[in-house]
């Protein structure tokens, strides 16, 4: 904090050459930071630090990663993870964008309703979300009343605890998150550019592939690894929807605790999701500094 | 006559009307919202069942269940739980994250950055992991299954909600007002007060709203902290649902969602949701 309050009131350009040197007015002190920085480290860095501790006992360090990638029961529920996750990424891309496009391009004066009803979901419990599936789909939901009513059905079939209601379940929870993070970076994509293409002779389809597409980038790569980093740690979808059909390390993660409290090897399964994440936030800090450089 | 000769593209266009990809689209994006309000619908409508077990068509109409989870001690006490956790969480993360935002914003360092970094970590790290890490360490502190251990845990990923738009927010004025009203002699306090205070509330509204919503559906964090005094609405809808599949839970469901509503409708009115979107 040096003298900028004894300065006489500065002209444009010597605002413009202070701030260059990187010390404009600053209310704040670091003091204001540690509080916060107190907490996260007691609250936060040290408990993951002490996990990965957990993760490893003293008699034989990496017993439990041993496990989890050479047992093939732990190395399909690793891979498992990934699979639902990338399946469930790519679905909401190709679900989404479509609807982001329309945002953007056609909605107009319905934008703000649309936005309202992307967002209203998030004001239900995700519990209430699956609920909701299950009293469509299960045996004697609406689903099956109504087929058995247009006699397309003889007999009631159990639709829920499927690996595919896990998806649609998931999906559900999740495109929104998908929806709004293109949208934002579609915003910014000046139409003129895709009227420019056409009018230079490109088709609706190339002019979508080679100009709209490729702006939008960012807000696919943002969209992708929310939702990717999202259905690694659920496990609600698939404790409620998939009937042990589909085992993930978080639904893993959730068995272990309630019923065989092993400890140490939930501990190193739920650093196996940390290390996702952080490849997730890697991947998204690159992106963010690459959107600052220009 | 001149006139029409000279404006036959706008007639062409307006006579074409929206293409016929348009209303495709168009159509999509409805049947993309069915998808997305259909389940929450259905569950509101199951609510008011008069059967005690999910079946359509429904026999009748009935507001027995709403009766049923006021009388079921569970839920209304978890729901006490969870609105408390929800508020106290975003408040203890308003006091913690606002101020640290605010010096990690102006301040241009490296120190700063990685700073923001951690501060913002506990939205990414998977929720599950967090509150079973976060368990063993309370635990450790003889804190264990308490009331303080989920509010603690809250906290935790409170923070980053609320300083993800208070940074936001902040980054986009410039230190210009702050400096003004220094040189003009205001004291510290002042500035803060009714100078950064006033610019950032939206922020801190858009934000803590975030927290709010997030806190109350929060399962994967509040299910380590399960105690009698500790379960959240969540945990005990979760263990209900495991052994009975009865209405009650869509009521109980309707009810959070209302709470939800309320909670939008009163920064609503306080401050105008509006004005959330545009920070």
């Amino acid at each position: 904090m040096s003298q900028p309050a004894a300065l006489p009131i500065a002209e444009a350009g010597e605002a413009t050459l202070r701030s260059r040197s990187g010390r404009p007015f600053q209310i704040s002190s670091g003091l204001w930071a540690l509080p916060a920085l107190i907490f996260l480290m007691a609250f936060f860095i040290i408990p993951l630090a002490a996990n990965i501790a957990r993760s490893l006992p003293a008699e034989d360090m990496f017993r439990f990663y041993a496990v989890l990638f050479t047992d093939p029961y732990y190395l399909g529920v690793v891979w498992q993870t990934v699979k639902v996750s990338a399946i469930t990424t790519v679905a909401c891309l190709l679900i989404g964008y479509p609807v982001s496009y329309f945002m953007v391009r056609f909605a107009g004066r319905w934008n703000s309703l649309i936005v309202f009803l992307l967002i209203a979901p998030l004001l239900t419990s995700i519990i209430m979300r699956t609920f909701g599936w299950t009293v469509l789909f299960a045996r004697k939901g609406l689903v099956n009343t109504m087929l058995l009513g247009a006699d397309l059905i003889e007999k009631p079939e159990n639709m829920v605890n499927t690996e595919m209601m896990v998806y649609v379940g998931l999906i559900h929870v999740l495109v929104p998150f998908m929806v709004l993070s293109i949208t934002s970076v579609l915003q910014g994509v000046n139409p003129s550019l895709e009227e420019s293409a056409q009018i230079l002779g490109a088709s609706k389809l190339r002019t979508f592939l080679t100009v709209t597409f490729p702006l939008s980038i960012d807000g696919i790569a943002t969209g992708c690894i929310l939702v990717f980093v999202l259905t690694n740690g659920s496990f609600l979808t698939m404790l409620l929807l998939g009937g042990g059909k589909v085992t993930t390390l978080s639904l893993l993660i959730y068995q272990q605790f309630t019923l065989t409290q092993n400890i140490g090897f939930a501990a190193a399964m739920g650093n196996v999701l940390l290390l996702f994440a952080l490849i997730g936030m890697t991947i998204q800090l690159r992106f963010l500094r690459r959107k600052g450089v220009k | 006559m001149t006139t029409i000769v000279t404006t036959p593209q706008v007639i062409e266009r307006r006579q074409k009307g929206p293409g016929w990809g348009q209303v495709l689209l168009a159509a999509y994006v409805l049947l993309f919202f069915a998808f997305l309000l259909l389940p929450i619908a259905i569950v509101v409508l199951v609510s008011f069942s008069s059967s005690s077990f999910i079946v359509f068509p429904m026999p009748g109409f009935s507001t027995q269940w709403y009766y049923r989870i006021v009388e079921y001690r569970p839920f209304m006490q978890s729901l006490l739980v969870s609105v408390e956790i929800a508020l106290l969480s975003a408040l203890a993360g308003t006091v913690l994250g606002v101020p640290a935002a605010i010096w990690a914003v102006r301040a241009n360092t490296n120190a700063a950055q990685v700073f923001t970094n951690v501060m913002l970590a506990p939205i990414s790290v998977p929720a599950i992991l967090l509150g079973f890490s976060l368990l063993y360490m309370l635990s450790a502190l003889t804190l264990g299954v308490s009331f303080l251990s989920l509010l603690i845990t809250h906290t935790v990923v409170a923070i980053p909600y609320i300083s993800r738009t208070v940074l936001a927010v902040y980054r986009g004025i410039p230190a210009d007002y702050e400096e003004a009203a220094a040189v003009l002699g205001a004291s510290r306090a002042q500035i803060f007060f009714q100078i950064t205070m006033p610019l950032i509330k939206p922020g801190i509204f858009a934000g803590a709203l975030f927290s709010v919503l997030i806190s109350l559906d929060n399962l994967p964090l509040s299910f380590f902290f399960g105690g009698a005094s500790s379960s959240s609405l969540p945990v005990v809808m979760l263990s209900y649902m495991q052994n009975q599949f009865d209405p009650s839970i869509a009521a109980i469901a309707t009810v959070q969602m209302l709470i939800a509503i309320v909670a939008l409708g009163i920064v609503n009115a306080i401050y105008g949701v509006d004005k959330l979107t545009a920070a």
